[in-house]
Order: C-alpha cells, then sequence, then structure tokens
C-alpha cells in the first residue's frame, strides 16, 4: 500500500515538471489568422513605396496581434506575361516589409493604364505561402504656392498620363493638404479636385521653423484607383519667425514685477518693525542710564 | 508685596539650576560633547572625500541632512508660533513653557539651516546665492526668510529674557564676575520701571504678533521649495498648510518632551504641573487629527488621480517602504490619538509617551516625503545601479545628525545655566497681576 502511495506521489510529482508552455503554444496557433496586406504610397520626389504588412491576428482576442519577424518578401510588377521583380524585403519588428522603386523605374502597365503590383512570401516550415495584389494607376500631382495680390494661395493640379503622355485630369478625387508638425501632419484644408484642379488661401496663422519655414503637403490617401499619393514643397510662410521670449514666469530671467513689490512690503515691513524694537531697547536703556546718573533718592 | 524681597526669593529657588553641576550632569554632558566630535570626525571625512562618503547619488541628491532641516526648521517655526500665541493672547498658563519654547525655536533655527549646508555638494560656490539671488527661486525665498526669521527669533528672545537678565544682574552678587559682567550687559539697563515694562510689554507683544505671521510665512515658503515642482509626491496645493500641521505636530510633541524631561530632572513639580501636560495634550490630539486629516487627503488625491507617476511612487511605499509608511501615516497617528483621546488614559507618562511616538512618526513621514519621490525618477536612467536608485543613509550621515540633536541638547542645558527656564519675570507679573484683580478672580 505504501509502495503505491509513494508511486503516485512520484507521478504527480512527474507530471509537476511536464512543460505546458510547450502544449498551449501548439494550441495557440490554430487561433491565429494571418493577414498579409500590400499598400503602395507614390512619394514628392516620385519615388514609391511598396509596403506588406505581415501580421497574425487573434481569431478571438482582436488586441491580440503577432507581427511576423524577418520573412522575406518578393515584389513584382504583374504584366500579362510575367511578373517583373522589383525586388525583396525582410519584414521588420512590427511586421513590415518595405521596398522603395526609385522614381526613374518604368513600370509596365496594362491596357486600362493601371500597374499591377504583388506582393509574395514563399513560406516555409510553419508558415504558409502568402501572396497580395494591387493596382494603381500612376498620379502626378502638382503643387503650386504663389502669392497673388499678397494673398498666400496654393494652387494644385493632379493628372494622370494616357498612353501617348497626354494629362487626363483626376475629377472628384478628395485631397488633403497639411503642414508638417513635430510629430504629425497638420490637416489645413480637405476638399475634392474640380478638373483636376484646386486651389485655396493659406491660412495666416501657422507656425513655421525658427525661420519661419513650413513643409505644405498635399495628398491622396487610401484611394481606390490611386493608392496614396504626397506631393510636398517648404515655403516661407510659417509665423513665429522670431520665438518670443515670454516674461513673468518663474523660470525667466527676471522675476514679475508682483513679486518684486509683495516681497520688499513684506521684507520692509518686517525689518522696519526689528528697527522699532532695537529703537525702543536703546531707549529703555537711556531711561536706565539717566536713573543711574540720578542720586538716590 | 516686596518685589525686590520677591525676586531675591526667586534667584535663590533657581539658582541652583544656574550654578549647581551634578556627576549626572558632568556624565551627560560629556557624553554630548563626544557625540558632537564623532560629528566633526564625520564632518571633516565628508569635507575631503565629498559626498562618495553619504548615501546621496544622482537620483537621490538629498536624503536624511534635508530630512533632519526640515524637521528642525518645522520646530522652530512652530516654536515661534505657539510662543507668539502664548504671549499675544496672555495665555493663563503660559509662563511654564514659554522660554523651553522659545529657547527651542531659536536653538532649531540656528541647527537646522547647518543640515542644508551638509547637503551642498559645492560649499565653494554658496556666496553665489548671494551673490547672484533668484527673486523667482523658492530657495532665495527661503534663504530670506530663514535668515528673517532667525533675526526676528533673536530679537524676540532676547526681549523676553530682558527682565530675567535685570533680576539675575541685581541678585548675583555671589556669582564669578563674568557672570555678573554677563548679566549687567545683556540686561541693557532695565530697572522695570513702569516706563521700562511697559515699553517692552509693548515690543514684545508687536513681535509675537510678527513672529507668528513670519512663521506661516517661512512655513509655507518650506513646503513650495518642494510643492512648486512637477515632482510626483511633492506637487501638491495643499503642502503649505500640511507643513504648518506637521510642524506643529512636531512642535508640540517636542515641548511635551522637553517639559517632561526639564519637570524630571530639575525637579520643577510645582511649576510645570500636570494641568500643563493635559493642556498640551489636549492641543496635540487636535494637531493628531488634523495632521491625520491632512495626510490621508494628500494621499487620497494622489491615489484617485490615477497619474502614472503618482501611482508609481503610492506602489513603492505600499511595497518597499510598506512598514515604514504604516509607522509614518497609521501609528505615528493613531496610537497618539487613542491615548490622547481618553481622558482615563490622560497621565504625564502617557502623554510624553504619545509625544514620542508622533515625533517618531513625524521623522519618518518627512523620510517618506523625501527618500522614495527622489527614488522614482520621471525617465528610465540609463546606469541603474541598486546604490543609484535606492538610498540608505551612511554612518556619516547618522553621525551629523545625532551630532545636531546632540547640539541642540547641550546648547539646551548651556542656556538653562545662564537663565532659569521658568521666566522669574513671568512669576512676579502674575503675582503682581493677581495682587491688582479683586479676591475670587483667580482663574489660574
Amino acid at each position: 500500500m505504501k509502495t503505491k502511495i509513494f508511486q503516485y506521489l512520484l507521478i504527480f510529482v512527474a507530471l509537476t515538471f511536464v512543460n505546458t508552455k510547450s502544449f498551449s503554444q501548439e494550441t495557440n496557433l490554430k487561433n491565429y489568422k494571418i493577414r498579409f496586406g500590400l499598400s503602395t504610397t507614390k512619394q514628392a520626389d516620385n519615388s514609391r513605396i511598396l509596403e506588406v504588412s505581415y501580421i497574425a491576428a487573434h481569431k478571438k482576442d482582436r488586441k491580440d496581434r503577432v507581427p511576423v519577424f524577418d520573412a522575406n518578401i518578393n515584389f513584382y510588377n504583374v504584366t500579362a506575361d510575367e511578373e517583373i521583380l522589383l525586388g525583396t524585403a525582410k519584414t521588420d519588428q512590427e511586421g513590415n516589409a518595405q521596398l522603395i522603386v526609385p522614381s526613374n523605374h518604368l513600370y509596365v502597365t496594362n491596357t486600362d493604364g493601371y500597374i499591377n503590383f504583388k506582393a509574395a512570401f514563399d513560406g516555409t516550415d510553419g508558415l504558409d505561402y502568402e501572396e497580395a495584389d494591387l493596382a494603381v494607376k500612376d498620379v502626378f500631382l502638382e503643387l503650386i504656392l504663389k502669392e497673388v495680390d499678397s494673398v498666400k494661395t496654393v494652387f494644385f493640379n493632379a493628372y494622370t498620363l494616357d498612353s501617348l503622355q497626354t494629362k487626363i485630369p483626376l475629377d472628384e478625387t478628395e485631397i488633403i493638404f497639411s503642414v508638417g508638425g513635430m510629430i504629425s501632419k497638420m490637416p489645413i484644408k480637405q476638399d475634392y479636385t474640380v478638373d483636376g484642379s484646386f486651389e485655396f488661401e493659406f491660412p495666416e496663422n501657422i507656425s513655421g521653423d525658427k525661420n519661419g519655414h513650413v513643409d505644405v503637403f498635399a495628398s491622396i490617401i487610401d484611394n481606390d484607383e490611386y493608392g496614396n499619393v504626397i506631393q510636398k514643397k517648404n515655403i516661407n510662410w510659417g509665423i513665429n519667425k522670431n520665438i518670443t521670449i515670454e516674461t513673468n514666469k518663474l523660470w525667466s530671467d527676471v522675476a514679475p514685477i508682483w513679486m518684486y513689490v509683495v516681497l520688499s512690503i513684506l521684507l520692509i515691513g518686517v525689518w522696519a518693525n526689528y528697527v522699532y524694537t532695537i529703537k525702543n531697547l536703546f531707549n529703555i536703556k537711556k531711561e536706565g542710564k539717566e536713573l543711574e546718573l540720578k542720586p538716590e533718592d | 508685596m516686596d518685589i525686590v524681597k520677591r525676586k531675591t526669593e526667586l534667584v535663590n529657588e533657581f539658582s541652583p539650576m544656574l550654578e549647581k553641576s551634578t556627576k549626572t550632569s558632568k556624565i551627560w554632558i560629556s557624553f554630548l560633547i563626544f557625540i558632537i566630535l564623532v560629528g566633526l570626525v564625520a564632518f571633516v571625512i565628508q569635507a575631503v572625500k565629498g559626498h562618495i562618503v553619504t548615501g546621496m547619488r544622482d537620483n537621490v541628491v538629498w536624503g536624511i541632512y534635508i530630512i533632519n532641516f526640515i524637521f528642525f526648521v518645522c520646530l522652530s517655526y512652530s516654536g515661534a508660533f505657539i510662543s507668539g500665541i502664548l504671549h499675544f493672547f496672555k495665555t493663563p498658563w503660559k509662563n511654564s513653557i514659554s522660554r523651553i519654547v522659545e529657547v527651542i525655536t531659536v536653538l532649531s533655527l540656528i541647527i537646522g539651516p547647518i543640515f542644508i549646508l551638509l547637503c551642498i555638494g559645492r560649499l565653494d560656490r554658496l556666496h553665489f546665492l548671494f551673490i547672484y539671488p533668484r527673486i523667482q527661486s523658492p530657495i532665495t525665498w527661503d534663504i530670506i526668510a530663514i535668515m528673517t526669521d532667525l533675526i526676528g527669533c533673536f530679537i524676540y528672545l532676547y526681549l523676553t529674557f530682558v527682565p530675567d537678565f535685570a533680576i539675575l544682574r541685581d541678585n548675583s552678587e555671589n556669582a564669578p564676575k563674568w557672570r555678573q559682567k554677563l548679566y549687567k550687559t545683556l540686561a541693557i539697563k532695565y530697572y522695570d520701571t513702569p516706563t521700562q515694562r511697559e515699553a517692552l510689554h509693548k515690543i514684545t507683544r508687536t513681535m509675537s504678533a510678527m513672529i507668528i505671521a513670519l512663521a506661516i510665512i517661512a512655513y509655507s515658503v518650506l513646503a513650495w521649495i518642494f510643492s512648486l515642482t512637477v515632482q510626483p509626491g511633492w506637487n501638491s496645493s495643499i503642502f503649505a498648510p500640511y507643513f504648518i500641521v506637521a510642524g506643529l505636530y512636531s512642535g508640540v510633541s517636542v515641548i511635551i518632551i522637553a517639559m517632561y524631561l526639564i519637570r524630571k530632572f530639575y525637579h520643577l513639580d510645582h511649576y510645570i504641573r500636570k494641568v500643563h501636560f493635559m493642556g498640551a495634550g489636549a492641543i496635540l490630539l487636535i494637531i493628531s487629527l488634523l495632521f491625520g486629516y491632512f495626510t490621508f487627503s494628500e494621499y487620497f488625491s494622489r491615489w484617485f488621480s490615477h497619474k502614472v507617476s503618482d501611482i508609481q511612487l503610492l506602489d513603492t511605499l505600499f511595497t518597499r517602504y510598506f512598514w515604514e509608511f504604516i509607522f509614518a501615516n497609521y501609528i505615528g497617528v493613531l496610537v497618539p490619538v487613542a491615548i490622547l483621546f481618553f481622558k482615563k488614559f490622560r497621565t504625564i507618562k502617557t502623554i510624553t509617551f504619545a509625544a514620542v511616538v508622533a515625533i517618531l512618526g513625524l521623522y519618518m513621514n518627512r523620510y517618506l516625503i523625501i527618500v522614495p519621490t527622489l527614488e522614482s525618477p520621471y525617465l528610465p536612467i540609463q546606469d541603474n545601479r541598486p546604490e543609484f536608485i535606492h538610498y540608505t543613509a551612511t554612518w556619516i550621515e547618522w553621525a551629523l545628525s545625532f551630532a545636531g540633536i546632540a547640539a541642540f541638547i547641550l546648547f539646551f542645558i548651556l542656556i538653562m545655566r545662564l537663565v532659569p527656564i521658568i521666566p522669574m519675570s513671568g512669576i512676579i507679573d502674575y503675582e503682581r497681576d493677581q495682587k491688582r484683580k479683586p479676591k475670587g478672580s483667580n482663574n489660574h
């Protein structure tokens, strides 16, 4: 009986040493869904960013997202006949892989004028093959900043080119105008193009850098036809060219006037009382001296 | 009443206190001098080797020196406050304790600022504070406040001493020559004539009112050194009144302890009576309740606001400093309240015990205000060696702290050897008033 109890005890202790984590890891993988997305951004210098986001997201817990790190992603320009490799990039710790295609690259378009992109992950023993594709038109943005009758005015044109290199204006496309900031861009205008153009008066109260320079951006964001397109110009239209030093602050060079006044009143009041007290002490001493000099009655 | 005869009687009654040196008092004084000498050795080591011999580092730049500074300076301000109130409102039983309070006020205001000097790494640049003062800096306000208050307290203490110096001058024929000369100089030819008495009473009363106002201002300035910063645990709008209440709490406690010791060792049961302890105990009860209320308010609002830095500080207080927190804010408040609240618990010894617990609790409260806050930096530090983050006082700091306490007690004893701790002039004034009043109006 004693031996049996000892055996049960031994089995129980042995079970406590079993690594339960390895089980949970296997089980957990089934709970995740792979998200493999491709996006593109045409930058102000006409170069193009192709970006893949590769993330394993928990099916139930939306907050539980595990980025796939160090995965090799191939980016292609897809034509009717072939897939032209544009380059390869690895995913970072956030699960993002980015490829910047230079501005002078000539893309092959389809008959409708769309550039077809494809991003693919070849897969490993643990992860399956993944791919995503995207078709965008190549858009050109013109941003002209000009003072018209002393009014700072923003002129904007957006167009595509057809096979004969003729400009085709973008109609009813949403444009966001913003200025650059330290942390993010600040929108100043949001509207739609009319015949590929738009113009508005630049606000007067925008802060610039120490020289008054400000970055003005015109952006098409998440457009189904054009993706992300950004144009940027730098101009001396910002205010705060000279940073004025605030006064009347504890950390300023000179204390505020009220502080001098209050402190002076307090100190003068107190010290005047000290002087008055000492003067009275001298009076007491003087009276005592006179008493000593008087002949004793 | 023959006043001259009564003065001589009082001098004869108190002269043993001034002249007698018992074996116990000699041993006690030698012990205090020894502690001060150890403190001096510690000071020399610190001066030669620098602050590396202390527990203060890059993060915790203030340690027990600043706690001692706050403790002593608050003690002084509360002494000035209480003394001013006793004089200004002519409290009936002020005579027995007023001099104890006045001496505590001046001595703690002399010793307190020495600790701030020990805190300064570059003492050679101390004069810059005076050459390039920034009026907008609370540190400058504090220097001005302490200096003004110190001079004010000295003048006030001297005013209350003058009549006694005069009595001692006229009745110290058998005293040593130096003592006679000293009394003569300090008595500034005061002969207690009606005009002299009236002038002295008038300026003492004005100074007592001034001292109350000064104490409140100086207290607030001291609190603002902390509360005007954005440090968690310090940035608080109630810090100034909180410091005033905390200072009064420590002040009344030290007065009770001093009353107990003086009564016991100088056999002054006739002058320092149970009624004085009961009165002081009642005041301590009210202040302990107020202090508890302020402490609760302070921590409750921090906890409720749930700011990241405040929560980090509270976590530290409730983990690493758990027992210290319990002692400072629970035992240090609730034990005195429990003792003083019930009449049957109120005896001279229990009231003194409550005062000792209050003092220790309050010292720990100060420690928890300073050290855990500095141990909770806003930004993560790069070199996070434990000794950089956590503070522990070294023997040098303890030696200098105890030297400060020893110096306080030693100077107190020496002042008691110079003038009686019970103001003789006060006794005469009281008896003179009683004689003037019609019979039956004695409510003392």
